[in-house]
């Protein structure tokens, strides 16, 4: 008896010294939900792309000061029972500390179970009611504590869009009060910002004019385009992404519209504009940081971070892919502050968010906008660049317009 | 052959009701009730990933069996269960919170609910069917997805709904090992419902329909109540999954209700067996399997040295999504009566074994 319980004692110590090393954290583990064979694929692949060569880049580069990050990719096609599957299968196996995501369907679907497990998730959906942690405004369905973004509210990029306009009807000396529709699915995505931008516009003047309907897929939207003409709005902002995008623009080229088109944050970028050839004429549309051919100090990293998947390093990558990035790395110089006070884990990342105000990731500086996020409020970046995009001849040309940036009002928090 | 009965030598039936018992066999009662026992167990051993997996063949598979009612035993067709589903799921939350009624009630009340936006939808069922009738639903589908996108007062709009847990006597489910007795209890309760329906009158009904409508007729079953009837009972099922859906979430979001989910439910009937009951739960748990198996091999691949490259993953991810289609076609080449006529076949092997026949 005595000798098995010598034998017990040693094992047991044995585990113990053998168990140190997980206790010190060689690696920790992320999920990345990504969707790039699904409805959003057009832009989601690239986004994803940046988020992996990030994740890899880190790693190769010593980790969270030595602390690996281990990441699997899932594309779950922007199916909410497979993310959920993913998820828990992350959280239970792989002890997950946080997440990088995606869409609004399971960014939503996941509000509850991260809050309780405490993980923080950096989702590319820019809803509004994500941006209220604590559900302070009584517009905000449920609080959602553990969800970041990095980049403005769809509601807010909106907003910046609607004061951007106002100015240009100005300029422009426009007679009479200016004409603002919203136009895309009605889906949620699209939906997002329509009650909220709406009620800004009118704030500021505009007539909002009876939303658009056009299908999230390419189609011919003649029907639309004329409803548009007959109603003679002047800005339309356009909430949907890709070639619904596309289509939208050709359809009214044929039928001849005059009003100023301005997208939402994935409704616009390079790719739509080689499509799209001559027919795209002063297209506006907001970023929340560079482009690949900007001359900036932080292109340097992102270009390494791009030599990840393309060693050759020949690819120019479109300005979702920048926003992968800066999304990762926010979550690491959180992770960076987590592991200098009490370890990596979900609770302390989440924190790690909070500890600093105005920052920009190290190596990233003028890539990723100066953001800031508090225990009370989670809208991050409340600036949005506003670009105008031109296809003269076979040459895309994209010139920076102006740079809004939006007040923290108490009434829009979470809205 | 398939349909010959697994019945051992001396056990005899003497009545109509011997022979119309849900279990086919004492040891087929005592397995299935040895398992659903077993199943209890199940939270202290498994980790979350296989309760969520669990939790989902549970409210989908309700579901699926709404669907195989209406089209594996009346013979009526419907594109729009994925629709049906959504309403229950806002249904129930909708009742919660708007009239504070317990979530225990509204389940079952979401049911009901969207039973009745079934049956007003099947409403032309009664005159149409075929091609004509898919259509129609169809419409139902798009219906109901606008619906969800604009009733801001019934879903919350775009912004989606909340969904408290389910809670007893002060004990919230809102954990997956809780929750797991929640989806365990209304799985079996509905599963053995659906059984006990086959077997009433109604259920005899349904399947003289499917057999053949103008014999039916001339039997005495009115074509109009039971094809009507059918539309309701499977959407008081695609309520119920739905309805536990919403507070497993305790969020719903009109964005996951889409065409895409009812052929789905489509799927699940089609590979589990048209007309059977334990196909239906086969089959959802085939396609809710399906894409972790194959989420598993791309896994495995990725852990290849050349294999963890962007490109073949990514290749693979497209192949996963392509295999469900691949899976289905298969199916209705090799095995048009699905996984429950598989599984008889291979009853039989064994009854029969060595002998061919």
């Amino acid at each position: 008896m005595h000798k098995k319980t010598m034998l017990a004692s040693a094992m047991a110590l044995a585990t113990m010294t053998a168990a140190q090393p997980v206790a010190a954290q060689e690696s920790v583990f992320v999920g990345h939900l990504a969707d790039m064979s699904g409805p959003t694929a057009f832009v989601g692949k690239m986004y994803a792309d940046g988020v992996r060569d990030a994740l890899t880049y880190i790693n190769n580069t010593g980790g969270i000061d030595g602390t690996a990050l281990e990441f699997e990719t899932i594309d779950y096609a922007y199916k909410v029972p497979q993310a959920i599957a993913s998820y828990k299968k992350w959280k239970s196996r792989n002890n997950m500390v946080a997440m990088q995501g995606w869409g609004t369907a399971d960014t939503e679907a996941l509000i509850s179970f991260v809050a309780k497990d405490k993980i923080p998730v950096y989702s590319a959906s820019y809803s509004g009611h994500l941006t209220d942690p604590m559900g302070k405004n009584p517009k905000t369905k449920k609080p959602a504590p553990y969800n970041f973004f990095y980049g403005a509210s769809y509601s807010d990029s909106c907003r910046g869009l609607v004061q951007w306009a106002a100015q240009d009807w100005q300029e422009k000396r426009g007679k009479g009060k200016p004409k603002f529709t919203h136009i895309g699915a009605n889906h949620p995505y699209p939906n997002a910002p329509k009650a909220a931008c709406a009620a800004y516009a009118e704030e500021l003047g505009f007539e909002v004019m009876a939303p658009v309907v056009i299908s999230m897929k390419p189609g011919d939207f003649k029907a639309q385009c004329l409803s548009l003409k007959s109603s003679a709005t002047n800005y339309g902002y356009i909430g949907n992404l890709g070639g619904s995008v596309l289509s939208l623009v050709k359809s009214c080229n044929t039928v001849g519209t005059d009003l100023q088109f301005m997208a939402n944050i994935w409704g616009g970028d390079r790719l739509i504009f080689e499509a799209a050839g001559d027919g795209i004429k002063d297209y506006i549309f907001p970023t929340m940081g560079p482009f690949w051919s900007d001359d900036v100090a932080g292109m340097a990293l992102v270009r390494e971070i791009s030599k990840v998947s393309d060693p050759a390093g020949e690819q120019s990558r479109v300005h979702h892919y920048m926003r992968g990035v800066c999304s990762v790395y926010y979550m690491k110089e959180a992770m960076l502050w987590a592991k200098k006070n009490g370890g990596i884990t979900g609770e302390n990342v989440r924190n790690g968010m909070y500890a600093t105000k105005d920052w920009v990731p190290a190596g990233l500086e003028g890539v990723c906008l100066p953001a800031t996020w508090t225990a009370e409020d989670h809208r991050g970046i409340n600036q949005v660049n506003i670009y105008k995009g031109n296809y003269n001849a076979g040459d895309v040309k994209i010139e920076k317009v102006t740079e809004v940036t939006l007040e923290r009002r108490a009434d829009w928090l979470g809205f | 052959m398939s349909s010959l009965s697994m019945r051992p030598c001396g056990d005899f039936r003497t009545s109509y009701k011997q022979d119309n018992t849900i279990f086919e066999t004492k040891t087929i009662r005592w397995f299935t009730a040895v398992i659903i026992v077993a199943a209890c167990a199940v939270p202290f051993v498994f980790d979350a990933y296989y309760l969520t997996l669990f939790i989902q063949v549970s409210y989908l598979g309700i579901a699926a069996l709404g669907l195989n009612i209406l089209v594996g035993f009346t013979g009526q067709i419907s594109l729009g269960h994925g629709a049906f589903f959504g309403f229950g799921a806002f249904a129930s939350a909708w009742l919660n919170t708007q009239f504070s009624i317990p979530v225990v009630l509204t389940i079952p009340l979401a049911g009901f609910l969207t039973m009745a936006v079934g049956m007003m939808f099947g409403m032309p069922a009664a005159r149409i069917k075929g091609l004509y009738l898919a259509i129609a639903t169809l419409a139902a589908q798009f219906i109901l997805e606008d619906f969800f996108a604009r009733a801001d007062w019934f879903s919350g709009g775009s912004a989606g709904s909340m969904a408290e847990p389910v809670t007893l006597f002060g004990f919230a489910f809102d954990s997956d090992e809780s929750f797991f007795y929640i989806a365990l209890f209304a799985l079996v309760f509905m599963y053995i419902w659906g059984c006990n329906l086959m077997r009433s009158r109604d259920g005899r009904a349904f399947v003289a329909v499917r057999d053949h409508y103008l014999s039916a007729e001339i039997m005495g079953v009115k074509l109009n109540k039971y094809r009507l009837l059918s539309f309701g009972i499977s959407s008081f099922y695609a309520g119920i999954g739905g309805a536990l859906y919403a507070h497993y979430l305790g969020y719903v979001s009109a964005e996951g209700f889409t065409l895409m989910m009812s052929v789905q439910f489509l799927a699940m009937v089609i590979i589990g067996g048209l007309g059977s009951i334990n196909g239906t739960l086969m089959g959802c748990v085939f396609m809710v399997l399906l894409p972790e198996f194959l989420a598993g091999g791309v896994g495995l691949v990725k852990m290849t040295e050349w294999g963890n490259t962007p490109m073949i993953t990514d290749g693979l991810a497209y192949i996963k999504e392509m295999a469900i289609g691949l899976v289905i076609i298969l199916f209705l080449i090799f095995e048009p009566e699905g996984l429950a006529h598989r599984w008889q076949q291979v009853k039989n092997y064994w009854k029969f074994y060595p002998f061919a026949y």
